[in-house]
C-alpha cells in the first residue's frame, strides 16, 4: 500500500481528510489527521462539506434500476435459459383484461361525457391535486402494505374496479400501499409506489374515450406525469421523480407480468 | 470445463453484480440505451473470461469487465471523452488541491449541498470528466473501497486518493456556482 503522506502539503492534508472520513486510514493516521482538523479552519471546513457531500450522494442519487427483461437477457446470451422466454401469455391475463373491460362499460359513462373535449387536462389537474393532497397528509396512503395480495382486495367495494397490482421491488420500486382519490365524483383507485423517498402516485381511471393517445408525458407544476392506456384503463404515472426514472418506472409496470 | 459448470460459476460470480454492472455502465455513458449494450457486452467477456477468475472479489472483477467494455465502447462511439481527460488530469495534478474558503463561513456552505436535489446531484456527477467520475461513482455511490477501486479502475491507491478529492470538490464548487 502507498503511504500518501511523506512530507504533507496542504493538498495531502486534504486528501487524507477524504481517506479519514472514507475509514480507509489505520488508527495512527486516523489521529494524526483528527488532531490537525481540530487545529485547522480550512480542514475542518473540508471535512464538513465533504460529509454533507457524501450523505447527500448516498441517500439522494436516485439509483439506475435494472431495465425490465436485462437480467433475462444476458441469461439469454450466455446460455443459461433457453426456453421459456416467451411462455405464458398467461390465460390469468386474458381473464384479468375481460373483468376491467366488463367493468369499464358499467362505471365509465360519467368519466367519459364529463371530461369530453379536453379529457386529458382537467383529469390530470385533479390528479396533481389528488397527488399533493396525498403528500400533505400525515400518510399518503389509505392501505400501507408492500405485499399486493393485501393491497388489491383492500379496493374492493371502494372503486368501480380493483387496479392491477404488480410487485416492482426488484426494479427499485418497492409498492408501499394504495388509496383512493376522487376524480369528477367518482372514486378512483391510486397506488403508491417509492423510488428511494420519492412517492409515485398510480392511479387507474376506467376510460371509454377511443380518442387518447396510447402514451404521453407531461409537467404540471414541476410534476412530471405520464398517461398511458391499457385494457380500456388511462394509467397515470405522477412523480417529483425525474421523467427519465418515471419513465423506467411505467416501462417496469408495463413489463411486468400479469398477476 | 463443461457448459454447465460455466453457467452455474456466471449465476454465482457474475449475476449478483449485474444491477451494479448497469448502474457503472450508465454513469460511464450516459444514457439507457448504451448501458444496456455495455452490459450485454460486458457479460459476453465475462462468461468468456470465466476460466480466468482466479478467486477473491467478484464484484471488483465484473467491474473492471464493464469499465473495460464501457471505455472500448466510448473509444468507438465517443473519441474525444476519453482522450480529453488524461490531458486534463496532466493539468490537475500540478495544481494544488484548492479548498474552499469556506473556512470562516460554513454553515450557509454546507447548507446548500444538504439542500441539492436528485436532479442536480445527477447533472454534476454527469458533467465531471471521466475518470473523477468513475472514481466518485465507484466509491459514493456503489460503495467499493479505495483498494477495489484500484483494482477496478488500474491505478495505484494514490491516485484513487486524488481522483476521488477532486472529484468531490468539483460537485462542491458547481453545486455551490448553480446557486450563485
Amino acid at each position: 500500500m502507498t503511504d500518501p503522506a511523506n512530507t504533507p502539503t496542504p493538498t495531502d492534508e486534504r486528501l487524507l481528510v477524504h481517506a479519514y472520513l472514507d475509514g480507509e486510514l489505520d488508527p495512527a493516521n486516523a489521529l494524526g489527521i483528527e488532531r490537525r482538523i481540530e487545529g485547522d479552519p480550512a480542514l475542518a471546513a473540508e471535512r464538513l462539506e465533504v460529509e454533507t457531500l457524501r450523505r447527500a450522494l448516498r441517500e439522494r442519487v436516485p439509483a439506475k434500476p435494472l431495465p425490465p427483461g436485462l437480467k433475462r437477457r444476458v441469461e439469454a446470451a450466455v446460455g443459461l435459459t433457453q426456453a421459456r422466454m416467451r411462455a405464458q401469455p398467461s390465460w390469468r391475463a386474458l381473464a384479468a383484461s375481460i373483468v376491467l373491460a366488463v367493468i369499464a362499460s358499467s362505471g365509465a359513462t360519467f368519466l367519459a361525457t364529463t371530461f369530453l373535449g379536453a379529457p386529458g387536462d382537467r383529469i390530470a389537474e385533479a390528479i396533481v391535486d389528488d397527488h399533493l393532497r396525498a403528500l400533505m397528509a400525515p400518510a399518503p396512503i389509505d392501505v400501507r402494505s408492500t405485499d399486493r395480495h393485501t393491497v388489491k382486495p383492500w379496493f374492493n367495494g371502494r372503486t368501480p374496479q380493483a387496479p392491477r397490482v404488480v410487485d416492482l421491488a426488484q426494479e427499485g420500486f418497492p409498492l408501499v400501499g394504495g388509496r383512493v382519490d376522487v376524480i369528477a365524483s367518482t372514486p378512483v383507485p391510486t397506488l403508491v409506489y417509492q423510488h428511494r423517498e420519492h412517492i409515485i402516485s398510480l392511479s387507474a381511471v376506467i376510460d371509454t374515450a377511443k380518442a387518447t393517445p396510447s402514451e404521453e408525458r407531461r409537467s404540471i407544476r414541476g410534476y412530471n406525469l405520464v398517461r398511458w392506456r391499457d385494457n380500456g384503463v388511462a394509467y397515470w404515472a405522477i412523480s417529483d421523480l425525474g421523467s427519465g426514472d418515471l419513465d423506467a418506472f411505467v416501462r417496469a409496470f408495463r413489463a411486468a407480468p400479469a398477476e | 470445463m463443461s457448459g454447465e459448470d460455466d453457467g452455474k460459476r456466471f449465476s454465482e460470480l457474475v449475476m449478483p453484480h449485474l444491477g451494479d454492472a448497469y448502474a457503472l455502465a450508465h454513469w460511464l455513458t450516459g444514457r439507457d440505451t448504451d448501458a444496456e449494450d455495455v452490459v450485454q457486452e460486458a457479460c459476453l467477456r465475462a462468461f468468456r473470461a470465466l476460466a480466468g477468475f482466479s478467486g477473491g472479489n467478484s464484484r471488483a472483477w465484473t467491474l473492471t469487465i464493464v469499465r473495460h467494455t464501457a471505455y472500448s465502447w466510448l473509444a468507438k462511439n465517443r473519441r474525444q471523452t476519453v482522450v480529453a481527460v488524461d490531458d486534463l488530469e496532466a493539468v490537475e495534478r500540478a495544481q494544488p488541491l484548492h479548498g474552499s474558503d469556506a473556512a470562516t463561513r460554513p454553515t450557509p456552505e454546507t447548507e446548500l449541498i444538504a439542500k441539492a436535489d436528485a436532479e442536480r446531484l445527477t447533472a454534476a456527477i454527469a458533467t465531471l470528466p471521466l475518470q473523477f467520475r468513475e472514481t466518485l461513482v465507484l466509491r459514493d455511490i456503489q460503495g467499493l473501497d479505495y483498494r477495489e477501486i484500484a483494482e477496478v479502475t488500474a491505478v495505484p491507491i494514490g491516485t484513487v486518493m486524488s481522483r476521488l478529492a477532486r472529484a468531490r470538490r468539483r460537485l462542491i464548487d458547481s453545486i455551490r456556482a448553480d446557486e450563485t
